[in-house]
């Protein structure tokens, strides 16, 4: 995964000043996680709860660091 | 509509001695899944654009060979490397904005485009070509960052065996699907060539995984604190650990940490390239054990 560009880092503080460096990271982690779990496997329904928090929790930080982008998919009807 | 008008070109040839030489693929994709995991596409706006698909094929190609300048990591530039890897481009007008064309997606969580793994290689067969790592190169408008799936090896098959820690794995000849990356036509610097560390590497062999945020345990990264001076032994050699994260340095709630750099001053190429601290990131070169897994990696699949 890309890793984020200087300058969007900085756009994200302009843009929700309340986001804190931690919560950037927990982000990232977050979705870089998700590649390196092999797709192919098959996932028990511990495994499935555990990816279901760590999606909702991917979602809840995307809305705090990225407020755009959720106004532009409330307006496209995607949330 | 029918799939009448491919255009195929080798911009490597690779060994042309081997009947299936390591190939590289990097195809425009023709449909977008909008958003991923939808079944909803639409057409790739790069399917109108083959100027900007070729620019970024030829940056990819550049990237891979160590051709960019000031570019620092030449690991796949190595003249007994180099002249045996296959890089075909691929590009495919007026397919319908379907599954079955539809090579990357775009996520819901983030601005990343998402490689669909699993389409790469029937899309590719349909045209005759096969794949070890493949790109998709895409113009979205919106999502513009990079990612990769890794290699899920064909472990029924042959490879040469090497020692991690002791544990026996294997550079697989063959794979069942292709480490696959999703990428878009303005990607700069040195991210085709990151995210082909994460393509090449393995599932079931040895993940290369990004060491910018505090991951896992992998190939590249260990967990623990107070960080050892060991990192790792790779078949009989002995790789020592990054005390400090090159010029990055861990942050204090870290608990990964990464094998010895080649060159300290710059960041991992793994890791956030981005942040080389004379601002250019082409500088950027894999850690010691990732330089020489991925090597060896290449190596076992251009004998095979």
């Amino acid at each position: 995964m890309e890793p984020l560009k200087p300058e969007r880092k900085r756009e994200i503080f302009e843009a929700s000043p309340a986001a804190t460096p931690q919560e950037i990271a927990e982000y990232e982690a977050l979705l870089a996680e998700r590649f390196t779990v092999d797709p192919d496997l098959p996932r028990g329904p511990e495994m499935l709860k555990l990816r279901q928090r760590k999606s909702e929790r991917l979602k809840e930080l995307q809305r705090k660091l990225f407020p755009e982008t959720e106004a532009e998919a409330s307006e496209e009807g995607m949330t | 509509m029918a799939d009448s008008n491919p255009v195929i070109k080798v911009l490597k040839a690779g060994d042309s001695t081997k009947p299936d030489p390591f190939t590289i693929a990097i195809i425009a994709n023709p449909a977008l899944e909008a958003p991923w995991n939808t079944g909803q596409f639409v057409l790739d706006p790069i399917t109108f654009d083959p100027k900007a698909f070729d620019a970024a094929a030829q940056y990819i190609c550049d990237v891979l060979f160590g051709r960019l300048a000031n570019q620092g990591e030449q690991f796949l530039a190595d003249p007994a490397i180099a002249p045996k890897i296959r890089v075909v481009s691929l590009f495919v007008e007026d397919l319908n904005a379907e599954d079955a064309n539809s090579l990357a997606a775009q996520d819901t969580d983030s601005n990343l485009l998402i490689a669909r793994r699993t389409v790469f290689s029937p899309f590719l067969q349909r045209y005759g070509l096969e794949a070890d790592v493949a790109y998709a190169v895409s113009e979205s408008t919106k999502h513009t960052r990079a990612s990769a799936w890794y290699t899920s090896d064909d472990d029924a098959r042959g490879g040469v065996p090497f020692q991690l820690d002791g544990v026996s794995l294997f550079h697989r000849y063959y794979c069942r699907i292709p480490g696959t990356v999703a990428i878009h036509a303005n990607a700069t610097s040195m991210t085709a060539l990151h995210e082909f560390g994460h393509a090449l590497s393995s599932y079931s062999n040895g993940m290369v995984v990004d060491l910018y945020v505090d991951s896992g345990p992998a190939l590249n990264c260990k967990t623990g604190r107070p960080i050892p001076p060991k990192f790792a032994i790779y078949d009989t050699a002995q790789n020592a650990s990054d005390p400090k994260r090159d010029s990055l340095g861990y942050p204090s709630g870290w608990k990964s940490y990464h094998c010895e750099m080649i060159d300290p001053g710059f960041p991992a190429l793994m890791d956030d390239y981005w942040q080389a601290p004379d601002h250019i990131p082409e500088h950027s070169r894999h850690d010691r054990i990732t330089r020489q897994f991925l090597s060896d990696r290449v190596r076992a699949k251009i004998a095979r």
